[in-house]
């Protein structure tokens, strides 16, 4: 790997990881500590009302079963809109920096013009995206346990219980980046890249709320990446969500090997 | 080796040809100009070997090398500037030597300064604060700084103030005369031929004319004016082939050229000329005719 390829992405990448990161660790702080407070107020019987249970599921994109404890209020620490914007935010304008962004805004003949190949250039952005991908979520986990600290013995779940949920959040960072590379790859406007990912990454958080209520958008619900990441899931079953964790990371890798193909193999125009 | 050798080479956007069955061989040591009107060709066929834009057809080798397949190789010893210059806003003269130098993998802080010190540019002015002028003198910087086997220059003089020009022109001859190969890209006719050995017009995607720049100027025109003693009526007088009448007074003849000099000064030397000024070559017209399309539309 070449170091400054390496160098000249963390130059331009360390300002928005560093901003993201420190919204994510101030927010699942200030969620980590509400949450398991809101779930002491509202008590049981609230639970099993029918429209704050559809609430609740609605919130959390999945269904929350018979039962409700307030450790699993821990859930809404992981799922929160501000959370996975956030993320999103951080590596979709990542992803389409490369190449869309370099050829939008016509830096790209500069780069191409040094001895480097697009897979070069194409792996070297990747693995500093998965590395910020991981230092962000590692600082949301960080968060998670700072507010945590807060709240009293059993509203807190246990740091055994978190830990899949992390590496499942992880996944879908995987799979929402692989979309991104590879629509940046087929694009030449960054703008319009970040439109499109952006565009599936909401629809499958609407779809994912509907999926609660409307019976059409259940049955169409696996298609949508929020099907494979549910929070409250894993609090309650204690399991490993390897299934959906698998097909996050295929998807995501499936996407991410195309897009770098047709980053190689394309023309680059930039007049 | 020719540093740059073109055979049939095509490129189609679509339906739309970008550049048609174009050959072309640089010498290594050369300054080779390739002219031609806005869109005739000239930066799809630099983009194709720098390995941007893949060849519909034919074939195109860089210092040897496929320059699709071998692109990464070629690049290490080619300084590439484009047309279109837009380099990062956070980049100062320095930072881009050391990120440059950093991919390269070359140490280029002392050839760097030297060309900064020539090209005038401060080091640690960012790019989104500089001028186009500024701009254009860093993007020379950077790709002359590791000093390339091959130098692809895609209008390199836009913007640049008429010292800068001369500067980078000495620069250019410098390496020439050591050995490095100048592919330089314009559509000013008065800078390639001050500067280039050799010349390819491009129109419409194709190769128009290819020679060297001082069979160009023997083949271009000049503008003669003959004048006659006082007692002798210059209308008597029989004109030869090689000359092209434009205006004939009794004792002022206003011609072109269209031969060889030597038979314009074998003829002078038998008529009773009282004197005659022979203007530079007429290179402008001639490139005019090469732009202009058979439709007579430049």
């Amino acid at each position: 790997m070449n170091r400054g390829l390496f160098a000249k992405t963390f130059r331009e990448t360390w300002p928005t990881a560093l901003l993201v990161g420190l919204g994510m660790l101030a927010f699942k702080t200030l969620l980590a500590f509400i949450a398991p407070q809101i779930a002491g107020q509202m008590g049981a019987s609230m639970l099993q009302m029918d429209f704050v249970r559809n609430i609740l599921k609605a919130l959390l994109g999945s269904e929350i079963g018979d039962v409700i404890d307030p450790a699993s209020f821990g859930a809404f620490a992981w799922v929160h809109p501000v959370i996975l914007a956030l993320l999103w935010a951080q590596e979709i304008t990542f992803c389409t920096r490369l190449p869309a962004g370099e050829v939008d805004r016509g830096t790209v003949d500069v780069l191409l013009g040094l001895p480097v190949s697009r897979w070069q250039l194409y792996v070297c952005d990747s693995l500093m995206w998965l590395f910020w991908g991981a230092a962000i979520i590692a600082v949301g986990w960080v968060g998670d346990t700072l507010g945590g600290w807060a709240a009293e013995e059993g509203f807190r779940p246990p740091a055994s219980k978190v830990v899949p949920i992390v590496v499942n959040l992880y996944c879908v960072y995987v799979a929402v980046g692989g979309l991104a590379w590879l629509v940046s790859a087929l694009s030449d406007r960054r703008g319009r890249a970040i439109a499109v990912v952006f565009g599936i990454v909401v629809g499958s958080f609407a779809l994912s709320f509907l999926a609660q209520f409307w019976g059409p958008a259940r049955s169409i619900s696996w298609i949508g990446l929020l099907h494979y990441y549910q929070p409250l899931g894993i609090l309650q079953s204690e399991s490993w969500p390897w299934r959906n964790m698998a097909v996050l990371t295929v998807f995501g890798g499936v996407c991410w090997v195309i897009g770098g193909l047709v980053f190689a193999r394309r023309d680059i125009r930039t007049v | 080796m020719n540093p740059i050798e073109i055979e049939n080479l095509t490129k189609y956007y679509g339906k739309r040809v970008g550049i048609e069955g174009l050959n072309l061989r640089v010498s290594a040591g050369s300054v080779y100009g390739f002219l031609g009107p806005n869109g005739a060709g000239k930066t799809t066929t630099i983009r194709v070997l720098l390995g941007l834009l893949r060849a519909s057809g034919g074939r195109a080798r860089v210092l040897g090398r496929d320059c699709w397949k071998e692109s990464p190789r070629i690049k290490a010893e080619v300084g590439y500037l484009p047309g279109d210059l837009r380099l990062y806003p956070w980049m100062t003269g320095r930072s881009g030597l050391r990120l440059l130098g950093g991919i390269r993998r070359r140490d280029l802080k002392e050839p760097g300064g030297r060309l900064l010190e020539r090209f005038g540019l401060p080091a640690d002015v960012r790019v989104r604060d500089m001028s186009r002028g500024m701009r254009q003198k860093l993007g020379l910087i950077l790709c002359l700084a590791h000093d390339p086997l091959l130098l692809i220059l895609d209008e390199p003089t836009s913007s640049l103030d008429p010292l800068v020009q001369q500067s980078l022109f000495a620069e250019l001859r410098e390496r020439a005369a050591r050995g490095n190969t100048v592919f330089f890209s314009s559509h000013n006719l008065a800078e390639v031929e001050e500067l280039c050995d050799r010349v390819a017009i491009l129109r419409g995607g194709k190769l128009v004319v290819e020679e060297s720049v001082r069979e160009l100027r023997e083949r271009a025109g000049r503008e003669i004016v003959i004048r006659w003693p006082a007692e002798i009526d210059g209308t008597q007088i029989a004109v030869p082939d090689f000359l092209e009448v434009r205006e004939r007074e009794s004792n002022v003849w206003r011609c072109g050229l269209n031969g060889a000099m030597r038979l314009l000064i074998g003829w002078a030397a038998e008529q009773p000329v009282e004197d005659m000024s022979i203007g530079p070559p007429e290179l402008e017209q001639m490139f005019a005719r090469y732009y202009q399309r058979s439709d007579g539309i430049s």
